[in-house]
């Protein structure tokens, strides 16, 4: 974790001074093995402004399109929570490869193996676009693909960013409706079409894979058909 | 004279040894089992292997296992770190500059997990009361060249960890039937929530890096589990964190057990006077492949030894098959082409004409 102490804020006047500053930074940078998303990473992710993580379960909505339902979970250790990054059917990522801003990507629920996904459907409690969770063992359709929209060139797992549904444009949100039995004081998750603070995401939990070395001898087969 | 003089140079050598070897310290290669131009992924493998069979739970009846153990561990901690390794190779362990940071238990929990060690992975819950975390599954995607040569996946786990904080909180929460005396003889039965108070604690989110290891020869589904790295439990234990392993597939190569299937194609003439090839592996290495006789589309080969390591015992690999296909010309022949076709099989006394009459 980055040491943000108040030394950061001395202004370097001698070479001591200079020296805390100098590791006050390199602290911030060296505080973690792996400053960015990679695809392959298993991650909980939190709702900035509600304080909710993107959680799924075996509960199917009991209106709009009757898939299973996607909410925001107050609880921190809720394994339910888990989604894997993941390239879509056209562009494959491989394993430890960072997410670049404007990459599309899908997130697919580790648990029930459905993604991430939205159609023109109502949601049930604000009436704005129905966010589902889709598909088979990770197999779905292209409603499954979400832009990432981040500042830099890669998603950094600092940083608060958004994800606008491909096939509609819209974004995913929160804005703090609350659902009642069985699912009570869960939160509704919906995608709408402006940005807002609503919007703001950021990778909490997880197990995030590092780049790795390809072993000897490993090539690039992209110019290739299959064979089988 | 000169046993004598031989005798004397023996002991001169000896006592040399002797006094290097003793001033030079541990010899983290040997206690590794690696050679000195070993990679840092043979050092990884080498380690998580010793450290199953050397782990001192492991060996309750060897008064030494301790310090074999806590070797290994020296060991590991000076060649997988780059500058280290250096200084060791240099000066010798007493040229290390620091002394040993992490302990071993960091690192044997880097490998295999965190929370007290079980062995086979399997939890031996003394009190089946203490509740537990759920447990994480989660597919690991491996290429086929990684299960041919194998590879280490560095994985950074972040996850809350309990810490102290002030005051108290309610703990152990359950239901209790409770019963009061409405008045003489009546009596009701209520259902109550009852919680002990416990320290308090906040959940606050650490990092820490795991070593998963894809074996030469792994298979589809198997799974590597890390005790403890799970969903954590407030009130309990923590549960686990596996890798399920799923093979990709590959363009070029099939998998079938052990066995690797591939198809090459070969021209219609190569076909008929025969052909000599590299194909390259998986690793990057060239299998030759030569063919003096008529080859038949649809023909294959086999090359014993060429295929994937098996798992249980990396000194047996399977077979690569080469499955031949032949590609005839794009373009149709045209009538001079034709007829001079006919003639030179004729002349040649090629079987290559009219089968039925």
């Amino acid at each position: 974790m980055g040491n943000l102490g108040s030394g950061c804020a001395v202004l370097p006047r001698s070479l001591p001074t200079i020296l805390i500053l100098l590791s006050c930074v390199f602290g911030l940078s060296l505080g973690t093995e792996l400053s960015f998303v990679t695809c392959g990473s298993v991650l909980k992710l939190l709702n900035i402004k509600h304080n909710v993580r993107l959680h799924s379960h075996d509960v199917r909505y009991g209106s709009g399109s009757g898939q299973q339902s996607v909410t925001g979970v107050t609880a921190v250790e809720d394994s339910n929570s888990y989604w894997s990054v993941r390239g879509t059917s056209d562009a494959l990522c491989h394993r430890g490869t960072p997410v670049k801003c404007e990459q599309t990507i899908r997130l697919t629920h580790v648990n029930t193996g459905r993604n991430l996904h939205s159609h023109y459907f109502a949601s049930p409690l604000s009436s704005n676009q129905e966010v589902s969770a889709f598909g088979d063992e990770g197999e779905g359709d292209h409603l499954d693909e979400w832009t990432v929209l981040c500042g830099g060139s890669v998603w950094k797992r600092e940083e608060a960013v958004r994800f606008r549904h491909k096939a509609t444009d819209a974004l995913l949100s929160v804005t703090g409706e609350q659902y009642g039995r069985p699912i009570h004081g869960q939160r509704e998750v919906h995608a709408m079409s402006s940005p807002s603070q609503h919007s703001l995401w950021k990778a909490m939990e997880g197990i995030f894979m590092k780049p790795s070395e390809n072993p000897m001898g490993s090539r690039d087969y992209s110019h290739l058909h299959t064979e089988f | 004279m000169a046993t004598k003089g031989m005798n004397l140079c023996n002991v001169c050598c000896l006592l040399l040894y002797v006094i290097t070897a003793v001033l030079a310290g541990r010899d983290f290669y040997q206690i590794l089992g690696v050679s000195k131009s070993a990679s840092i992924r043979d050092i990884k493998k080498a380690y998580r292997k010793l450290a199953l069979q050397l782990h001192p739970d492991r060996n309750p009846d060897d008064p030494k296992a301790q310090d074999k153990f806590a070797d290994l561990g020296a060991a590991y901690e000076v060649l997988s770190d780059e500058e280290k390794r250096k200084q060791y190779d240099t000066y010798g362990e007493d040229g290390l500059k620091e002394g040993h940071h992490g302990s071993h238990n960091d690192i044997f929990s880097s490998f295999f997990g965190d929370f007290g060690f079980m062995f086979g992975g399997n939890r031996q819950q003394q009190d089946r009361n203490i509740p537990r975390g759920n447990d994480i599954t989660l597919d690991l995607e491996v290429t086929l060249e990684e299960v041919y040569s194998g590879n280490f996946v560095e994985v950074v786990r972040v996850k809350p960890v309990a810490k102290e904080a002030p005051g108290k909180r309610k703990c152990n929460c359950r239901q209790e039937m409770r019963t009061t005396q409405l008045g003489p003889g009546r009596f009701q039965m209520t259902q109550e929530m009852v919680c002990d108070e416990c320290p308090n604690v906040k959940l606050v989110n650490e990092e820490r890096t795991l070593e998963v290891e894809i074996e030469q020869g792994v298979r589809d589904e198997m799974e590597y589990p890390f005790i403890g790295e799970g969903e954590p439990h407030i009130d309990g234990e923590p549960g686990d964190l596996r890798f399920r392993i799923k093979v990709l597939k590959h363009p070029l190569f099939e998998r079938r057990g052990d066995d690797l299937y591939t198809n090459v194609t070969i021209s219609l003439v190569e076909a008929l006077i025969g052909f000599e090839m590299d194909i390259v592996h998986l690793d990057g290495h060239k299998v030759h492949i030569v063919r003096d006789k008529i080859t038949k589309p649809g023909a294959r080969m086999w090359k014993k030894g060429e295929g994937l390591p098996n798992f249980d015992n990396i000194n047996i690999r399977g077979s690569l098959i080469i499955t031949f296909d032949v590609e005839f010309p794009q373009t149709q022949l045209d009538e001079p082409q034709k007829e001079a076709l006919i003639k030179m099989f004729l002349s040649l006394g090629i079987q290559a004409l009219k089968r039925h009459s």
